[in-house]
């Protein structure tokens, strides 16, 4: 099984708190912010090493492409998810003006052209523009079945579909998808026993997280290939059709009050914020 | 070498998130001597692969026979390589755990070292290996309550003849890291051949003792100022009989000093990275306490008497990890620090280390001699770099024995 992972970095969601607005409200700066791979891409990268091997022996049994569209530097995550385990990584040279979901989406078709891969497995969202929408707009434009937030995938018909677990509202929601197909995965993809692909024993259990890189890993991600393209190269022609207009940050919150009962809790809710 | 390359900050990432999940959370048992370090230990060789690592190095040494001495040193002098990848997690767990790194330094470097340097290919297979995977615990016993910087001279500590090929083995250390919980003891002491020798002159020998050997004692932890995630214990032996196959290379003509005084260096090099991830922490914790402690209605960050100390530490910090980079780019260029040189190193870190506790406690005022605040429990394990591996003092006396000419 070959999966292809699109990933991408962002300013350490950690310090969230601290990416601000330019003066002018023009766009958000996270300058002095670590860049790191963004959560949810971070939980694609582990289950596709986690469907492509087996666990118990931790032998590899298929292969795993991970591609990210960025500046030159987002090498640097590339490695990281090589160091993880990953065999191969392909770095689109792109400016972050110059992409939206669709662009990003339409790099992403012709990386699969390329690769053709039995799955894309990609985050959910990014934890910086929240926006949600690379991996449904890359199964539309592929013509493929898709399946979102993903928290478990179980490998069936001999390895031609997949029986996805969707979280949604009020519970999981079970989807056979035939493959090729699109997924996007959420956090619980981690758990101990998300993951089913026929290889790896029933019995085994992984960590509830994201693996570590070994250090053997990382000394050996430095001599795994990472492929070069750019926007261009790719035939890509699509332009952001996402403009921001400004940026502010949200209104300060005013201090809250302090009351002395019930009586006068409900009497302020009815007179002053006016909500009962 | 300039900064790390993105490959050692790949490394600390990582070790970075060990430490925060599976260290931090339990300082305080840890820190209180409550819980061994062992098992967080041995997990962060498993997730690293470490073991493995030391396991396919084993292999190669076993594949290549017990090749002579000088032949082996070609071939063993770590890279640079592997040298930064040896560091860095020492950097990073020292920031939280002086102590830890103590126990796994002395287990899985000094004591591994001592057998995988000069013991046969049998004697790296039964006790070394274990040692260097972290499945067995190690401890390395030369100090005596009556020998500490004159470990030589004052050793009491003998070994006689057991008449049948044997040996009898007698003394009491002190001091001893892991002692109190360690499987495999490298228990360093006099040949007493019987005759009128002066002690002194008498052959240096060491012998490889496991837990449970009928004689030997292990004490409890004794208690001390800080470095408390590091067991520290006393070892009495009381007529320990041992076979050859306990002594060392399996021969009383190993040179046991000098394989004592490799491990004295391999020691000091250890420090300059300790003290590294102390100041770094040092300096991280007291940035962040400047900006944000008000007093006189100013953070004190804003006070000249903040920021010299703040400059102070950043100074020591860079010093320091320029002498550990340096210490990378030596191996990788194949060389060795020389003694007087690695005393320095030694002498420099260990200095600075305190000096920057002590100004990080300041700094944080009350609040800085309180446990709650991490500089507090630093402040006390940075103390024993200026004692253990040789104090201060001796090192000041081997670099000045080396500049005139005495060395
Ligand atoms: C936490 C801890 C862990 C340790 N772990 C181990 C271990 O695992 N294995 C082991 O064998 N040992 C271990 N040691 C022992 C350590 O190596 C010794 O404590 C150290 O070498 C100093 O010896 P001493 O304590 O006997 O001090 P002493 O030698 O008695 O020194 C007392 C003072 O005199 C000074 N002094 C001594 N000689 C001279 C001189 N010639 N000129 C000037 N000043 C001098 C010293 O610098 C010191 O200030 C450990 C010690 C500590 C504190």
């Amino acid at each position: 099984m070959k999966i292809l992972v699109p990933i991408k970095r962002v300013a350490d969601p950690d310090n969230a708190n601290k990416v601000k607005v330019s003066a002018d409200g023009s766009r958000v700066t996270s300058e002095g912010l670590e860049q790191k791979v963004n959560p949810f891409d971070e939980y694609a990268v582990e289950a596709a090493l986690r469907l492509t091997e087996n666990g118990a022996t931790q032998s590899r049994e298929g292969e795993v492409v991970v591609c990210s569209v960025g500046p030159k530097d987002v090498a640097q995550t590339i490695r990281g998810a090589l160091a993880m385990g990953a065999e191969r990584g392909i770095l689109v040279d792109g400016a972050d003006d110059a992409m939206d979901a669709n662009v990003i989406a339409a790099v992403l078709e012709k990386l699969y052209a390329q690769e053709k891969p039995d799955l894309v497995v990609l985050g959910k969202q990014q934890v910086d523009g929240d926006s949600n929408q690379v991996g449904q707009i890359l199964a539309e434009r592929l013509g493929l079945p898709q399946a979102t937030f993903a928290n478990s995938i179980e490998l069936a018909d001999g390895g031609k579909a997949c029986v996805v677990g969707r979280e949604v509202d009020g519970g999981v929601l079970r989807v056979k998808v035939g493959l090729p197909a699109v997924i996007t995965v959420d956090l619980r993809i981690v758990g101990s026993k998300a993951i089913a692909n026929g290889i790896t024993p029933a019995t085994h259990a992984y960590p509830d997280a994201p693996r570590y890189a070994s250090l053997k890993g990382i000394m050996s991600a430095k001599k795994k290939p990472i492929a070069e393209h750019t926007i261009a190269s790719l035939g890509v022609t699509e332009a952001p059709r996402i403009e921001y207009l400004k940026f502010e940050l949200p209104p300060k919150r005013a201090a809250g009050v302090k009351v002395e009962s019930v009586q006068e809790l409900v009497e302020k809710l009815h007179s002053q914020a006016k909500v009962i | 070498m300039i900064e790390w390359s993105e490959q050692h900050l790949a490394i600390r990432d990582m070790v970075r998130r060990f430490v925060e999940a599976e260290i931090t959370p339990r300082l305080e048992e840890l820190e209180h001597g409550d819980t061994p370090p062992y098992e967080v230990l041995r997990k962060l060789f498993r997730t690293f692969g470490i073991d493995e690592m030391a396991r396919a190095r084993f292999a190669a040494i076993e594949a290549r026979g017990d090749a002579p001495r000088a032949e082996r040193d070609a071939e063993h002098g770590e890279s640079g390589d592997a040298l930064a990848m040896r560091l860095i997690p020492v950097i990073e767990i020292s920031r939280y755990s002086p102590g830890m790194i103590t126990a796994l330094g002395v287990s899985a470097g000094l004591t591994a070292g001592a057998i995988m340097s000069r013991g046969t290919l049998r004697q790296k297979k039964t006790w070394g290996l274990p040692l260097t995977t972290l499945e067995k615990i190690g401890a390395w016993a030369i100090t005596e309550p009556g020998s500490g910087s004159d470990a030589f001279g004052a050793m009491k500590a003998t070994a006689r003849s057991d008449g049948e090929g044997g040996y009898v083995l007698n003394g009491s250390k002190t001091f001893i890291t892991n002692g109190p919980y360690a499987d495999t003891i490298v228990f360093i002491c006099k040949l007493d051949e019987g005759d009128s020798v002066p002690a002194e002159s008498r052959k240096v020998v060491s012998f490889i003792l496991d837990r449970g050997t009928p004689g030997l004692t292990q004490t409890k932890p004794l208690r001390k100022m800080g470095l408390h995630a590091s067991p520290t214990g006393e070892l009495f032996l009381e007529d320990v009989r041992v076979g050859k196959d306990r002594l060392v290379g399996e021969t009383e003509d190993v040179p046991a000093r000098a394989a004592a005084k490799e491990t004295f260096s391999a020691e000091r090099t250890g420090v300059a990275a300790m003290a590294l991830g102390i100041v770094e922490q040092c300096l991280r914790l007291s940035v962040d306490y400047a900006n944000n402690r008000v007093q006189f209605g100013r953070p004190i960050g804003e006070f000249q008497l903040i920021q010299l100390k703040l400059a102070k530490m950043e100074v020591a910090r860079m010093n320091i990890q320029n002498l550990v980079f340096r210490q990378i780019e030596m191996a990788s260029a194949g060389k060795a620090m020389a003694l007087a040189e690695a005393s320095a190193c030694k002498l420099y870190c260990a200095q600075s280390a305190m000096e920057v506790c002590l100004e990080a406690v300041q700094l944080f005022g009350g609040n800085g001699y309180m446990a709650e605040y991490q500089v507090e429990q630093l402040c006390r394990d940075a103390k024993v770099l200026q004692i253990y591996g040789g104090t201060d003092e001796i090192q000041i006396s081997q670099i000045a024995r080396q500049l005139l000419g005495r060395g």
